[in-house]
């Protein structure tokens, strides 16, 4: 037998936890919360001593009779990792938050239950093991989606939500069926080496690529994720910083297996691509602040889609992570956003840049990029197309920021610090890219040589983000102009892709007839 | 306006208009929440008595006034309301109320009440007609786009500014096809196609839905009431503009955008027309409470006098007082400071305290460092006369700005559509460090402490002693000074808390009363200001200094402001602090009690703790007002539940001061107690819903989970602790220590606060040397209640 990877343990004080509140489901559980939280603690601790192992001994796996049961690497101990924490710092957010509930308890043990079905999730070795986490976190996270029931608003975003998550167990249950019919294992380890692909396996690559799309709310069955801040503010944050990008961990799992299959990989860079601009796009005209981050994650994880597209595996990990740990913290602060749209309003008016200010800005980042990425360059090696291609993109958003500084309203010394502040950013990204490359390149695999389709895929990428971020740029001059008031309201209603859905599934019928 | 009506006669049509603006005035304003203040939710109803007003919200909104009836039922088999108080509440019914004795009032009041139900809209019909739930269709649709239109900087991309709501909305919902998808087929040129200005759609609508002059009032109210906080957000630009001598139609707009959702839906359900027609004669018909609606106010008038029957034998005369005091304390009348002062004077006898507005009079905007806007820290029903400016180099101005400028694209940077990519990738892994801070409130800044205010252009050495003689008397305050006075205003430290300006000085406008208390403290210390006070017959003693404090409401820590210097005060002010830190430790240990999971030390965590969402129980249980020389109340217990204001009307010449107190003080106080009730007892209508699914909304203020209707008013998380709640809904007792008659006439002079106390929406006494003499009766009749009382006319 292999050594036990403590890792692997890291949902066990959770589950242990969870089953406690099943006798105090109600209001103030006594010190369970408390215990709750201590719980959490221990999967950290559990997750932290799989990285020590990790680190003196290498990658290992658990199985449990035939199958592969749970894994430890540095994808599995990252994400582990990352959702304990997240799991902390949520389950202490609810210790307060939920504080004189009818039904604190029962909050409390689902949303243990939820971390310690994610914990399985990303650790899974196996996809059978990888299906039934799956399945659970979505049974578990219905249930506190209806944490009150009685709103017909969260029964609606319920049955959306189970509805598109089941579709996405469907497929990938379709997909463990063609593996193993083609390629005879439905582990991790054996899916990734596998050397020839039968057809069945092509059909059930393109079920995984489904699957992640569905479970990652891209377009067009994003519409679920919009309508979930309907449970208790930790929930959402959970849900967005550590379910929604269960999808995408699953695609880096099958990395190896997931780049065979050009015809995925393009299919990722045009759905990702396209959700990314489509949702980022929707966003900015939104006015409730939950609403808003939450078309910042269907744009964020349609961006992760992309990278995983080009085959940037471990920059969209890179990618999970940070927006797991900027969207928890965004949804559990949002209540401060009365106080911080005050404070935009209070320094006067925006300085506008005008087209020459941006084609400037532009031109600057440009500059940087050269500038840091040679330096990078020199540092860490070369970069492969895909990845220059995405440091373009970055920068595209960068020189906004550059632009802002450059409007010919703005003083020096503002000039001054948005182009520190651009630097800096520059900077960060670039070292944050060559740590991720460094800790999880080396198990993943490398963005393949472009061919054809992929230097098409890659103009096509750079043309649209770097039309955006033009247009993003010169915003202030277009954006009032009678002419796009149209294109605003349909993009405020999301296209209209929720609604049709509604209809589809009776969203508009009245409750007491449903 | 030339209007084509070939059918409407212009009397029609005047009588049509008059009703919507009726209907408008009959929905509350809601201040935005960067700076909220309570406001009276009944403030278009005081003309009417509570029966009345319940018949009328019970028709519109589905909404009883009143407390169920089981909770006050328990009230009276638990004693805390007795026979007599029945009795008495009974006797002062109106006499067409009059229809039980006491039995027969206990009989009645052990029976199920119906839960009262609107009258159905064309959405409510035409849902039940269709099975297409319209009501919520258009919640979303319309608070979709008000989200957007009423957007004060949440999205980047908003509409375009300056056009009036219905031009906007009529742009908005002939493209938005959410309707049509809905299955209102056709939505988008009707919208199109429909009048281009309010009044001639609301003509147009209620012509073709039959709506009739009789009916029109309730029947607009009701479809107002339909857009919840979006309307009374509306109604809160209006009261802006008017207060600024302007006029607004936003509200009115909103009214005909509704109207054209009823005109589609009556085509769209046409079956529905014969139950529409029955709606509309219920709606005409003239509004008379219910006998279940009038026991329930006889039900909550015994209540209130089981309440006032406590406070008056707590009020047992005023007791003396001593020489001259080493300290003064004035703070806010807010019912938290009660505790505090109780706290402070138990320290040592010569500790003596007063209340005053914490606004201390002073008619400020005030200009925060580094902000163009000049946000109004004095009471909502006044405008500023006066601006003032943090005290600040212009070097430093600059670079506040600069940062603040910074920090502004830095967020752009963050939300705007590429950026976005690129800022999580460069800082989302910062945000690590950021959450184990917030996780363990390690964030918290505090109360910054900015540099001293100014008042901008200052003030001539004439306009100082005005400023400040009006405002010692107005305090009572014109005599017997300590060496030390502090000035102490107060502010409620959070985090993470959309309602946090709720929880700060109401008659600062929801800022806290820091820059007013600082700017009369340097005003009172100004020597320009001493010399020509004498002349004013105030002569404050040389040694006499004022400091101006800032009481943290959720720590009960007082911060102190030395923005004179004082060098001879040292060992006062070391006293002062060392007491400030006693009475701080005593409040807490008061309060913490009350709050759930708190202990009196961990006040300081729970106001750094993001997830806290009951920091405090602000104004909840206020009950009482009381304007009487601190001698009437000291010493006594008032359970933080009492607005306390001194007032010494035999120092009040003309009675302004008491006029004063009776028009502003007693009104903000009534719009506080009322905003508790309303919030109470009808929270679906007037209350902020869950705080847990709160999701803040243009700036402006919360919608519950994913969108929808606005929520104004108390959220349910400030008003209970889960278990139990915190406020009984009582309307506020106002007890002046005054001659009758001087009462009675400022009550003349001001019809709309007489109109208050005439329909019961607040109670009036007269305090005669500390005790309950008379009780106000509406119609300005005095009713004595003890022996000794003064009889007034």
């Amino acid at each position: 037998m292999t050594d036990l990877a403590l890792s692997a343990l890291a949902p066990l004080p959770l589950l242990a936890a969870s089953l406690l509140f099943l006798s105090r489901p109600g209001r103030r559980p006594g010190a369970l919360p408390r215990l709750a939280e201590g719980a959490t603690l221990a999967a950290l601790a559990c997750a932290a001593g799989g990285l020590v192992q990790l680190l003196l001994a290498g990658p290992q796996m658990m199985p449990l009779g035939g199958t592969a049961l749970l894994r430890l690497d540095p994808v599995s101990v990252t994400m582990a990792l990352l959702v304990a924490f997240v799991g902390w710092v949520v389950v202490r957010y609810a210790r307060r938050y939920l504080d004189g509930e009818a039904r604190e308890g029962a909050f409390h043990g689902l949303t243990l239950a939820a971390i310690a079905a994610v914990l399985v999730l990303v650790q899974a070795a196996s996809l059978p093991v990888m299906i039934a986490a799956f399945v659970a976190t979505g049974l578990v996270l219905r249930q506190l989606l209806l944490f009150y029931p009685e709103r017909a608003e969260a029964r609606r975003a319920a049955a959306k939500f189970i509805r598109v998550w089941g579709a996405g167990d469907l497929a990938l249950i379709a997909a463990a069926v063609l593996f193993w019919k083609g390629l005879g294992t439905v582990d991790v380890a054996g899916l990734n080496a596998a050397a020839a692909l039968p057809l069945s396996a092509q059909v059930g690559i393109g079920c995984v690529v489904l699957a992640a799309v569905l479970k990652c709310a891209s377009f067009p069955v994003h519409g679920w994720l919009t309508e979930v801040m309907e449970a208790p503010t930790p929930v959402s944050a959970l849900l967005h910083a550590g379910i929604i990008n269960a999808g995408g961990v699953m695609l880096i799992a099958l990395a190896g297996l997931v780049q065979a299959s050009p015809g995925a990989m393009a299919a990722l860079v045009m759905i990702g691509g396209f959700t990314a601009l489509f949702g980022a796009l929707v966003m900015l005209t939104q006015s409730a602040v939950k609403t808003a981050l939450a078309w910042s994650t269907v744009a964020q994880m349609g961006f992760m889609l992309l990278q995983c597209g080009l085959g940037l595996w471990a920059l969209a990990l890179l990618h999970i992570v940070a927006h797991s740990l900027y969207k928890a913290h965004a949804f559990l602060s949002s209540g401060g956003a009365v106080q911080t749209v005050n404070a935009i309003r209070r320094p006067g008016p925006v300085a506008v840049p005008g087209p020459g200010a941006v084609l400037r800005s532009f031109g600057l980042a440009m500059v940087l990029y050269g500038a840091v990425a040679a330096g990078f360059t020199a540092l860490a090696g070369e970069k492969s197309a895909q990845a220059l291609a995405l440091g373009a993109i970055l920068i595209f958003g960068v020189s906004y920021l550059i632009a802002q500084g450059l409007a010919d309203a703005a003083p020096g010394a503002l000039t001054r610090r948005t182009l520190t502040a651009s630097l800096a950013a520059a900077l960060a990204y670039f070292g944050f890219q060559v740590v991720a490359q460094a800790v999880w390149g080396p198990g993943l695999p490398a963005a393949p040589v472009p061919g054809a389709l992929e230097w098409a895929l890659i103009v096509l990428a750079l043309l649209s983000f770097g039309l955006v971020a033009f247009a993003q740029a010169l915003f202030p001059l277009w954006a009032h102009h009678p002419a796009t008031a149209g294109l605003r309201v349909h993009l405020a209603n999301g296209l209209y892709l929720n609604a049709l859905l509604d209809r589809v599934i009776g969203g508009f019928r009245s409750p007491a007839r449903s | 306006m030339f209007l084509k009506h070939t059918q409407i006669a212009p009397t029609m049509v005047s009588k049509l208009l008059t009703a919507a603006e009726a209907a408008a005035r009959a929905v509350p304003p809601a201040f935005p929440l960067d700076a909220t203040v309570a406001v009276n939710p009944f403030l278009g109803q005081t003309g009417e008595d509570l029966a009345t007003a319940s018949a009328r919200l019970a028709r519109v909104a589905g909404a009883a006034l009143t407390p169920p009836r089981a909770e006050l039922a328990a009230k009276v088999r638990a004693g805390i309301i007795t026979d007599d108080d029945l009795v008495a509440a009974l006797i002062a019914a109106p006499s067409a109320y009059k229809q039980w004795d006491l039995a027969g009032l206990k009989e009645r009041m052990h029976a199920a009440t119906p839960a009262p139900q609107p009258l159905p809209t064309l959405a409510d019909l035409a849902a039940r007609a269709t099975g297409t739930d319209w009501p919520a269709v258009i919640a979303r649709a319309f608070g979709l786009w008000a989200a957007g239109h009423f957007d004060r900087g949440q999205a980047l991309w908003t509409p375009r500014p300056g056009q009036s709501a219905f031009a906007a909305w009529r742009d908005w919902a002939s493209h938005a096809l959410t309707p049509e998808i809905a299955g209102l087929k056709g939505f988008c040129a009707h919208v199109a196609e429909a009048p281009d200005t309010p009044e001639r759609a609301i003509l147009r609508a209620a012509e073709g839905l039959g709506i009739g002059p009789e009916a029109a009032e309730t029947a607009f109210h009701r479809l107002l009431v339909d857009l919840g906080g979006w309307a009374m957000h509306a109604r809160w630009i209006l009261w802006q503009a008017e207060l600024n001598g302007g006029s607004d139609t936003t509200l009115t707009d909103l009214l005909a955008i509704r109207l054209v959702w009823e005109e589609a839906l009556l085509a769209h359900a046409p079956a529905v027309a014969g139950d529409w027609q029955a709606v509309l004669a219920a709606h005409a018909a003239p509004l008379a409470p219910t006998p279940d609606q009038v026991l329930d106010a006889i039900l909550q008038e015994a209540a209130e006098r089981a309440h006032q029957r406590g406070l008056a034998g707590l009020l047992t005369g005023q007791v003396k007082a001593g020489t001259r005091p080493v300290l003064q304390a004035a703070f806010c009348i807010d019912v938290r400071s009660e505790v505090f002062r109780r706290a402070l004077e138990a320290q040592d006898g010569r500790i003596e305290t007063t209340g005053f507005a914490g606004f201390f009079g002073l008619p400020i905007a005030h200009r925060a460092p580094g902000s163009d806007e000049a946000e109004a820290h004095l009471p909502a029903l006044l405008t500023p006369a006066l601006t003032s400016s943090a005290d600040l180099s212009p070097e430093a101005e600059t670079d506040l700005r600069i940062s603040a400028r910074t920090r502004r694209a830095w967020g752009r940077f963050r939300q705007a559509a590429v950026s976005s990519f690129a800022f999580v990738e460069a800082a989302g892994p910062l945000y690590g460090g950021k959450l184990v801070r917030d996780a363990l409130g390690l964030g918290a800044k505090g109360f910054a402490l900015e540099p001293a205010p100014r008042i901008e252009g200052g003030l001539t050495a004439a306009q100082k002693v005005q400023t400040a003689a009006a405002v010692l008397r107005a305090m009572s305050l014109t005599e017997g000074h300590a060496r030390l006075v502090l000035l102490i205003g107060h502010g409620a430290q959070m985090t993470n808390n959309p309602h946090e300006s709720a929880y700060h000085c109401g008659a600062c406008s929801g800022q806290t009363g820091e820059v007013s208390s600082r700017l009369l403290a340097t005003l009172l210390n100004d020597p320009e200001t001493r010399a020509g006070l004498r002349a004013e017959g105030i002569s404050l003693p040389a040694d006499t200094l004022f400091v101006a404090g800032l009481h943290d409401t959720v720590t009960d820590h007082i911060t102190l402001y030395l923005d004179t210097p004082a060098p001879d005060h040292a060992a006062d002010l070391a006293q002062a602090r060392a007491w400030l830190a006693a009475a701080a430790r005593a409040a807490r240990a008061e309060r913490a009690p009350r709050l759930p999971g708190a202990s009196p030390a961990g006040l300081m965590h729970r106001a750094a703790d993001w997830a806290e969402v009951r920091p405090e129980w602000g104004l909840a249980g206020c009950a009482a007002f009381i304007a009487a020389p601190r001698a009437a109340t000291a010493g006594r217990n008032l359970q933080g539940r009492a607005f306390l204001h001194d007032y010494d009307w035999q120092q009040d010449q003309g009675f302004a001061t008491l006029e004063l107190i009776i028009t502003a003080p007693v009104v903000v106080a009534s719009w506080i107690s009322l905003q508790y009730y309303g919030s109470v007892v009808a929270p679906q209508v007037f209350g902020g819903g869950n705080k847990l699914i709160h999701n803040v909304v243009g700036g402006i203020g919360v919608v519950e989970g994913n969108g929808g209707i606005l929520r104004a008013g108390l959220p349910f998380q400030t008003l209970h602790d889960g278990e139990r709640a915190a406020h009984d809904p009582l309307r506020l007792s106002v007890l002046v220590e005054a001659p009758a008659e001087v009462i009675a006439a400022v009550l003349e002079k001001h019809p709309s606060v007489r109109a208050l106390f005439d329909n019961g929406w607040l109670h009036l006494f007269v305090l005669d040397g500390g005790r309950i003499a008379a009780r106000y009766r509406p119609g300005l009749v005095w009713e004595s209640t003890a022996a000794g009382a003064r009889k007034a006319a």
